[in-house]
């Protein structure tokens, strides 16, 4: 029997271009490439969230240039906290979307949801109940929603668009029955949490680490945990496939149910994101978040994910939330309207799409020969 | 079932009395299957006579109504894929059916995977990925993406997914059908050592020559029913065949006399003419004339490149290679210019590629017609229900009414629609693909004689069935395709009889 050698066909493996050829490939561009943390980096799958991370270097080091006095670096931990401060509800709300778009779904829900659930918090707060009973009936509310999305997603067969549109709608008009005014939170616990945090730092160097950053945090980790060390993570890609779980149910595995779970993610995510919302601002109102899914949408899609499901990383949508908060950062210092912050999202978020695009048009083309 | 049984080992998989009804249709009527350790079976029918459904029945995708499967001994009824697969049953189906999107690895071994605590250990699962290839001969990276490797290649690691479980029983539903020559010997290299371990393999195959090289053991399906068990080298091609599309070659000799026209001589050039039209994957390049006023007929079981040809002629599918004329001049690959030009394709998959159900039957009949129009120039109303009366009298369309939705017509009706439809815009050739496909008897009288008489008014006819008595009563010559080739071209005549082409089909078979 003979031995089938077959190289992957796509041969951008860096290994083969750069082999040992002759003399002028032992400088340094030969060494960057069989570096085996570049040599993952530029792994076709991974190559997305390559680009994510040059973006983030790229307007760092423009931050860095333009904004540093010599009194104070712009790349400092200050930067950081503050951003992560500014953007931790939407790390959560991003993570939970990326579960969604992997298998080729979509959550439009999440920002009206997000409201609702300051509402219901300040509300319950208002009248009266319980700290920890409020804020796990605000994470319920979310989980709830999802569940909805994803059992008419799984078992009555509606598109994920309009299932959870008509989600979007219940949660902005039950948010609106609560209140159509601002409430704030006044309870004595909720300030706390609020404003515990561990401080790092003297003066103008002073940072610190917040509840939501932590919170954020753990879902990270829980959501790395699932997606990339379990069986249901691995099921959550291979539904993406594209093939409506077909490949995944023949494999054995449990398609179905998996479906439904990636929505209850998702709405548990925009539960505890309302929550973090709710500690951010100190009170719930009901036109809060209008628009905020789509924020979450791109900064998944600019994170590496594709949205016709398959490919994506919870790591890259973190990223992509901190390019989001960057560009307003940099807007900000720049002076500029922030409206100008949705012309450059905008933009990154198109070129994010064509990278995409000449990528799928890359595979189809290797495909074909 | 056969008195050889006591010479093998116990059989692994008994399935006995298998039924499996769908709305409105048997696909599986007491069908009984029996797998033995160490041996490839294949199992053999036409498209529809039941194979896929008798295959899903016993991984578990179905559920049977009546019938008990069992495997090594003890009695199953399977709800699910993974019950199946836990009775030690695997499949590698037809189209590779793994996630592209994931490594090689996590293709091979989920479901399987290596743990450590409650994490996935991925290092060791992927060296585990990396034995199984090995057993497969196999050296590729299981961390690349399965997307990066080849259609054999995947195939290949479908199998080792199949491996993993340490399967009993593995099933290969036309593994061979994207494999090249090559891939194929590979393939079996890989299937003899699985047989030679113990391992029962179940084989689909449409190609003869694969089912006599690698196979010891055949069971027969047509219609949803068990036909027979055969030791594959006791079967010789030409009996396989006919029990496959039930007709003995005798029977089908003894077949009363047909109203033969010998074809005349054609000095004229050809009205359609392909010289050595292909397509990748697809057909292998071939060769056809078709004059003015001929029927010319296709022949051939099915998969064997039958429509992929009416599809080429017509412009349906883009050629690859070779040069397509008509009436003299080179002729552009778009259905639209082959309307212009008086190409009419009447498609075999009627109900997906013919009719509107949700259209009435004027409104059909008006689409090839207003097609070629283009959308700014409707067919005027008047001009339209001269067109469409005329054809329903002459079609005899029942119920003649041409406001009823087409989809509450019967087969037949709707297939004369169909006709209709291509008739209105005075085709100077039509290719008919499988025309009478599930429709009653006088239906199918009727359009033969149809047929006949368009191409005696001077039409050129291509004519497509798996009934090869219709095709030998109307063609002049009839074109015999297989294996996705053209083997041969007969010219029509008292003493050409449906084992005449039955034989070409085998002949070329053991002659390759």
């Amino acid at each position: 029997m003979s031995t089938v050698q077959t190289a992957p066909r796509a041969s951008r493996n860096p290994q083969q271009g750069k082999g040992p050829r002759g003399g002028h490939d032992t400088g340094f561009v030969a060494r960057l490439m069989t570096n085996p943390v570049v040599r993952r980096l530029s792994d076709r799958r991974l190559l997305p969230v390559t680009g994510t991370l040059v973006a983030l270097a790229v307007i760092l080091v423009v931050g860095q240039v333009r904004y540093s006095t010599d009194r104070r670096d712009f790349l400092s931990m200050r930067l950081f906290s503050n951003l992560l401060v500014d953007n931790s509800y939407l790390i959560v709300l991003a993570i939970g979307m990326t579960f969604v778009i992997i298998t080729g779904g979509i959550d439009l829900s999440v920002g009206a949801v997000v409201a609702l659930v300051g509402l219901v918090v300040a509300k319950l707060l208002i009248a009266g109940a319980p700290l920890p009973v409020v804020l796990i009936l605000g994470v319920l509310i979310g989980t709830t929603f999802g569940l909805l999305i994803g059992v008419m997603v799984q078992y009555f067969d509606i598109q994920p668009f309009i299932a959870s549109l008509a989600a979007m709608f219940l949660a902005r008009g039950l948010a609106n029955v609560v209140s159509v005014q601002s409430l704030a939170i006044k309870d004595e616990g909720f300030a706390a949490l609020a404003s515990w945090k561990i401080k790092f730092g003297e003066g103008r160097e002073a940072w610190s680490i917040n509840l939501s950053m932590v919170v954020a945090f753990v879902v990270l980790l829980i959501a790395i945990y699932l997606l990339h060390y379990t069986r249901f993570g691995r099921t959550v890609y291979g539904l993406g496939t594209g093939d409506n779980g077909t490949a995944v149910n023949l494999m054995g595995l449990k398609g179905s149910s998996t479906k439904v779970w990636v929505y209850v993610i998702s709405g548990t995510c925009a539960g505890i994101a309302g929550i973090l919302f709710a500690l951010y601002t100190k009170s719930g109102f009901n036109l809060t978040g209008i628009g905020m899914e789509l924020d979450a949408i791109a900064a998944v899609v600019i994170g590496g994910a594709l949205l016709t499901g398959g490919g994506g990383f919870v790591l890259g949508s973190v990223a992509g939330v901190l390019v989001y908060g960057l560009i307003q950062v940099l807007i900000a210092r720049e002076g500029l309207d922030s409206w100008w912050t949705k012309v450059f999202i905008g933009v990154v978020l198109l070129a994010f799409v064509l990278l995409q695009r000449a990528m799928t048009f890359r595979q189809g083309r290797g495909a074909a020969t | 079932m056969s008195t050889t049984t006591a010479a093998y080992a116990a059989p692994v998989v008994e399935m006995t009395g298998i039924t499996i009804e769908f709305p409105g249709v048997k696909a599986l009527d007491g069908v009984d299957l029996t797998l033995r350790p160490g041996e490839v079976h294949a199992l053999m029918g036409e498209n529809g006579a039941g194979k896929s459904t008798l295959i899903k029945a016993l991984t578990g995708v179905y559920q049977i109504d009546a019938g008990r499967i069992v495997v090594s001994g003890a009695e199953h009824r399977f709800t699910r894929t993974r019950d199946s697969q836990d009775a030690g049953i695997s499949t590698v189906y037809q189209e590779v059916n793994l996630c592209s999107n994931l490594s090689v690895a996590e293709n091979i071994m989920l479901g399987h995977e290596i743990r450590f605590g409650p994490f996935i250990n991925w290092p060791a699962t992927r060296r585990k990925a990396r034995e199984h290839l090995a057993l497969l001969n196999l050296d590729i990276d299981p961390s690349s993406a399965l997307s990066s490797h080849s259609i054999a290649v995947q195939q290949l690691c479908a199998i080792a997914r199949a491996m993993v479980v340490d399967a009993k029983v593995l099933i290969l539903d036309e593994p061979t059908s994207s494999l090249d020559k090559a891939e194929v010997a590979e393939l079996f290299d890989v299937i003899r050592s699985l047989r030679d371990k113990g391992v029962a393999i179940l084989f689909v195959s449409h190609f003869l020559d694969q089912i006599y090289e690698i196979t010891d053991r055949l069971t027969i399906l047509r219609n949803g029913r068990l036909i027979s068990e055969h030791l594959t080298k006791e079967l010789p091609r030409m009996e396989l065949i006919s029990a496959m599309i039930g007709r003995s070659g005798e029977a089908l000799a003894d077949v009363e006399e047909r109203a033969h026209r010998v074809a005349s001589e054609h000095d004229e050039e050809p009205l359609l003419r392909a010289v050595a039209l292909g397509r990748d994957g697809s057909v292998e390049p071939f060769d056809l004339d078709v004059h003015a006023g001929e029927i010319v007929g296709v022949a051939g079981l099915l998969g064997s490149g039958r429509t992929e040809v009416a599809r080429l002629l017509y412009g349906a599918d883009r050629a690859g290679s070779g040069k397509l004329t008509f009436d003299g001049a080179t002729r552009g690959a778009a259905p639209l210019t082959s309307i212009k030009r008086g190409v009419a394709f009447s498609s075999e998959d009627r109900k997906k590629e013919g009719i509107i159900g949700d259209l009435t039957v004027r409104e059909n009949i008006a689409l090839a017609m207003q097609a070629s129009r283009g959308p700014w120039r409707p067919v005027p109303a008047k001009e339209l229900d001269a067109v469409v009366d005329r054809y329903m009298k002459a079609l005899n369309v029942y119920p003649a009414n041409p406001n009823m939705l087409i989809k509450n017509l019967s087969g037949g009706n709707q297939q004369k629609v169909l006709l209709a439809r291509w008739l209105a815009t005075a085709p100077r050739l039509i290719i008919l693909d499988e025309p009478t496909r599930g429709i009653d008897v006088g239906a199918k009288a009727e359009i033969q004689r149809l047929v006949a008489e368009l191409a005696g008014d001077g039409m050129g006819v291509v004519f497509i069935s798996s009934e090869l008595d219709e095709v030998l009563r109307l063609s002049q010559r009839v074109v015999v395709m297989r294996d996705r080739q053209k083997i041969g071209e007969i010219t029509n005549g008292p003493d050409v009889t449906s084992t005449t082409i039955l034989e070409t089909i085998a002949a070329s078979g053991s002659a390759s």
